[in-house]
């Protein structure tokens, strides 16, 4: 992780090799370009979801976040109980969450990605 | 900070409505579902694009970055990197939970309700010297069930939420316990309050985070006092089995909490404030006494505790603060504090504001940043500040205006002519330059007293950049100047006002402060000892022409006296004599320090030359350049203050190089009647004078009655360091004189130059080398 996150800083330094034109390459670019600035919702490998405006990401499908939101599911005693009280196996339990701020998401810690579509708003994004 | 919290505000309304469904494993499928509702209810589509995305990404070039143009590498340094165990406060270790099993329901002993209120002092005090709540009060499950989730009404701040069966209601000792939370809770929402109310202050003092929790801003005090009556009630009712002493400490526990939460309160009249601290100073030895009865319940604080705040820092330890060390602060807190109510009873003049304002920036140990803004809250409190004078105005006054023509009431009478082209009457052009001049030096002044209420590092960098305010207000006041005396002497009157009088006043002020900033260097170790003899040579030039300037206004003092005698204007004569003590002391203080400051730096030559002093290998640097380094602050200045650097390494250099002298040097050195001996005797023989004149005109010359213990310390200490210098130059000369030898080796003497901070300098910004005979 630590490598990964290295070549990721460094890169920023060698502007250039954004110069290569090749053609899968650039339909690449632009598709990625178009969720700067939407709301994404990555699924870490430990069952969070972060929820925040896409700022940046790389070839190692690192992806930085900002004003990112932690979502995180009730512990299972907690789910079992508001099923024993409720007696409703499908019964509504909140979900925690609270505010992270920036964060860059490494990743191999990427389960799946989500694109959140904006209801206010005509996103013009090709999927 | 604001648009956080409003953000972080629709995030909790979001996982009200946030769904999950459950299945048997108790496995969530609540990925599918939305995790926002936007308003109206309208769900937003979700797309997944994990795949795409992969193979988009994988086209990339390896280090290209599809990124916005406004986001920079600097912005993404403080990303926080999720999945990794040193900076995700989020991530849990294989096995670890969430939440802690601590019940704050259970039941507690008297021992382990008096165990967490000490811890939570401690705590509270260690948030005091600077750090964030997250590594300490807010590691509390109490307080933390107390303040999430939100409520905005008390009765519902609960150890629980909602409705509970009713054996399991809080019993009587916790819901003392959440009467003192509460308490607490408030008190801290003061401290920010009147932290962050400063025009400055700097996170590095003190944390105002509150991680999105609202310490219960809206509800008045008068709520948390009743709560705590009624928690004392609980506590003395007889029905309530428990040990005396116990009985007795929690009580005392609570009545800490009451007295202590009122003295923070923002709005307490002036005139009650100097009754709010002595209460609780003498109930601390309760509850230094009472606190082995305690028994710590460690489950009742966790670092977990960091995972539910909104935080974008990485996860920190818990800080540990001893009970023991955690009283002391209090305590110095409110000695502080009390000190600091002192102020509102100071005699209304600006030069007493400013000698307190000094005098308690230099207590040891340094206040607490709450202790400061409590001051600094007094200080600019309008009922202290309203006076019949502007305050700078009065300062100038003190100085070079004493019964002085251009301040006569008088002046302020005049209208102007009615035609604008006709000259105005010189009487009201005085009026007018002296009402221009005021509000000219507002701010500069306002910058000194901002600096002055600041911890002393700071106080230190900031007079620095005070002073360049000075030295611009500098340039204008003798524009005035030259205005006053053409207005003068379309008067007749130019041999009553001092010339250059107002550059004269702040330029006096700007000195003062070159002095102060030199002096906090010495006391804060930014020199070197090989760096001493030429700081304090500069010191002693600074104090020289300060003395100077001085002398210039005595000397307009006497005229003016003569004047007004032989025009039997006693009254006016009365004046210009109540003027003399001051300028007096101010002249015996300049003339200590610059004396003082000489010897000093003569003494250190002696020993550099002597090699006794550590001389550091710089292989990088030029003296040059350093000289440069050390007196970039007073580069700029004008008139100049700093001397070319030639002719600095020609008077800390007397005899050439360290290393290999002048062969006069030895023979100076064994000739104890020549120069490099007297005049080290000479200028002590001076300060020693001066500073025993000042210490004879006591601290009401000198606009220090408001703090004269501490001022009769601080010209203690000033004469306690020239009597160790003394002792210091008797030594090396006895030293010299026996052996005949010029190297530190056969001199069988060695130097040591004590600490700061640890009371080993009579006073800190005067270091006195101390020389001990080798076994």
């Amino acid at each position: 992780m630590a490598s990964s996150k290295r070549t990721n800083r460094l890169s920023w330094l060698f502007p250039w090799t954004q110069t290569d034109t090749k053609m899968d390459h650039e339909q690449a670019t632009f598709w990625l370009s178009q969720f700067i600035g939407k709301n994404l919702r990555i699924h870490a490998t430990d069952g969070r979801v972060f929820g925040g405006q896409m700022k940046c990401t790389d070839k190692d499908r690192n992806i930085i976040l900002a004003m990112a939101h932690e979502y995180r599911a009730p512990p299972i005693e907690t789910i079992r109980k508001a099923i024993e009280e409720s007696g409703n196996p499908s019964t509504p339990v909140p979900w925690n969450s609270r505010y992270v701020g920036l964060i860059v998401v490494p990743g191999q810690h990427i389960k799946k990605i989500e694109f959140e579509e904006s209801t206010y708003q005509m996103s013009n994004v090709t999927l | 900070m604001a648009d956080a919290s409003l953000r972080h505000s629709t995030a909790s309304a979001q996982d009200q409505n946030t769904i999950l469904t459950n299945n048997e494993s108790g496995c969530s499928k609540a990925q599918e579902q939305p995790l926002r509702h936007p308003l109206g209810g309208i769900t937003p589509k979700i797309h997944d694009v994990t795949e795409k995305f992969t193979k988009a990404c994988n086209a990339l070039e390896v280090g290209q970055l599809v990124k916005d143009d406004y986001f920079t590498l600097f912005e993404s340094i403080g990303a926080i990197e999720i999945m990794d165990p040193k900076m995700d406060s989020g991530f849990l270790q294989p096995g670890e939970t969430l939440e802690d099993d601590y019940d704050c329901l259970t039941p507690l002993l008297p021992e382990e309700l008096i165990g967490i209120m000490d811890q939570l002092l401690c705590y509270e005090m260690a948030w005091h010297t600077g750090y964030p709540l997250s590594q300490t009060l807010f590691t509390s499950l109490y307080i933390d069930k107390l303040l999430w989730p939100e409520t905005r009404i008390l009765e519902r701040a609960q150890f629980y939420r909602g409705d509970i069966p009713d054996d399991k209601r809080p019993g009587p000792l916790l819901q003392v316990l959440r009467a003192y939370c509460l308490a607490l809770i408030k008190g801290c929402d003061f401290v920010i309050a009147k932290i962050a109310a400063r025009d400055y202050f700097e996170e590095e003092d003190f944390c105002t985070q509150t991680y999105n929790r609202v310490l219960f801003v809206s509800i008045p005090m008068d709520v948390f006092l009743r709560e705590l009556d009624s928690a004392m009630e609980v506590v003395e009712d007889e029905s309530l089995e428990i040990n005396t002493a116990l009985r007795s400490a929690i009580h005392s526990r609570l009545e800490f909490r009451k007295d202590f939460l009122r003295a923070q309160d923002l709005d307490l009249p002036l005139d009650l404030i100097s009754y709010s601290w002595p209460t609780i100073l003498e109930n601390l030895g309760t509850l230094k006494n009472t606190h082995q009865l305690g028994q710590v319940v460690p489950g009742a604080f966790s670092t977990k505790m960091q995972r539910r705040l909104a935080s974008t820092v990485p996860p920190r330890p818990i800080v540990e603060l001893e009970f023991k060390d955690a009283l002391e602060k209090l305590q110095q807190l409110c000695t502080d504090c009390k000190e600091a109510t002192r102020f509102i009873s100071l005699p209304q003049d600006p030069l007493e504001y400013q000698s307190f304002l000094w005098f308690f920036a230099s207590r040891s140990p340094a206040p607490l940043a709450y202790s400061r803004s409590y001051l600094a809250t007094l200080l600019f409190h309008p009922d202290v500040l309203q006076t019949s004078v502007s305050l700078p105005l009065s300062d100038v006054k003190t100085l070079v205006f004493p019964a002085s023509p251009v301040l006569d009431p008088v002046n302020w009478t005049f209208s102007p002519p009615r035609n604008p082209m006709l000259p105005k009457p010189p009487r009201l052009q005085l009026a007018m330059l002296v009402d221009e001049f005021v509000d000219r030096c507002g701010q500069p002044y306002l910058d000194l007293w901002v600096a002055l209420g600041q911890n002393r590092c700071r106080l230190r960098r900031m007079l620095t950049h005070v002073i360049t305010g000075w030295d611009m207000l500098q340039a204008d006041a003798s524009s005035v100047d030259a205005d006053i005396s053409q207005a003068a002497e379309e008067l007749g009157i130019t041999d009553q006002v001092l010339e250059f009088s107002l550059s004269t006043w702040v330029y006096h002020k700007k000195l003062w402060m070159i002095e102060k900033i030199i002096l906090l260097g010495f006391e804060q170790d930014i020199y070197l000892p090989d760096e001493f003899s030429g700081m304090y040579l500069f010191l002693s030039l600074i104090a020289t022409r300060r003395k100077e300037l001085l002398k210039r206004v005595e000397a307009h003092y006497l005229r003016r006296g003569e004047q007004l005698l032989k025009s039997r204007n006693l009254r006016d004569a009365q004046e210009v004599d109540d003027a003399g003590p001051y300028l007096d002391s101010l002249l015996a203080e300049a003339e200590g320090v610059a004396s003082l400051s000489l010897a000093l730096a003569r003494f250190y030559i002696i020993l550099l030359y002597l090699h006794m002093l550590p001389l550091p290998k710089r292989p990088f640097a030029k003296e040059e350049l350093r000289y440069e380094l050390r007196m970039k602050p007073f580069l700029s200045l004008q008139p100049p203050e700093a001397p070319p650097f030639e002719d600095f390494k020609a008077h800390t250099q007397p005899y050439g190089d360290f290393a290999a002298p002048d062969p006069a040097f030895q023979l100076d050195l064994n000739d104890m009647a020549s120069d490099l001996w007297t005049e080290v005797d000479r200028h002590l023989k001076a300060a020693k004078e001066a500073f025993a004149d000042v210490k004879k005109m006591g601290p009401k010359a000198v606009k220090a009655e408001g703090v004269a213990t501490a001022w009769n310390k601080d010209v203690q200490s000033a004469l306690a360091s020239c009597i160790a210098l003394g002792v210091a130059v008797a030594g090396v000369k006895g030293a010299v004189s026996k052996t005949n030898a010029a190297s530190s080796e056969s001199l069988g003497i060695k130097v040591v130059i004590p600490e700061s901070g640890a009371g080993k300098r009579y006073a800190e910004g005067w270091i006195v080398a101390k020389i001990l005979k080798m076994e």
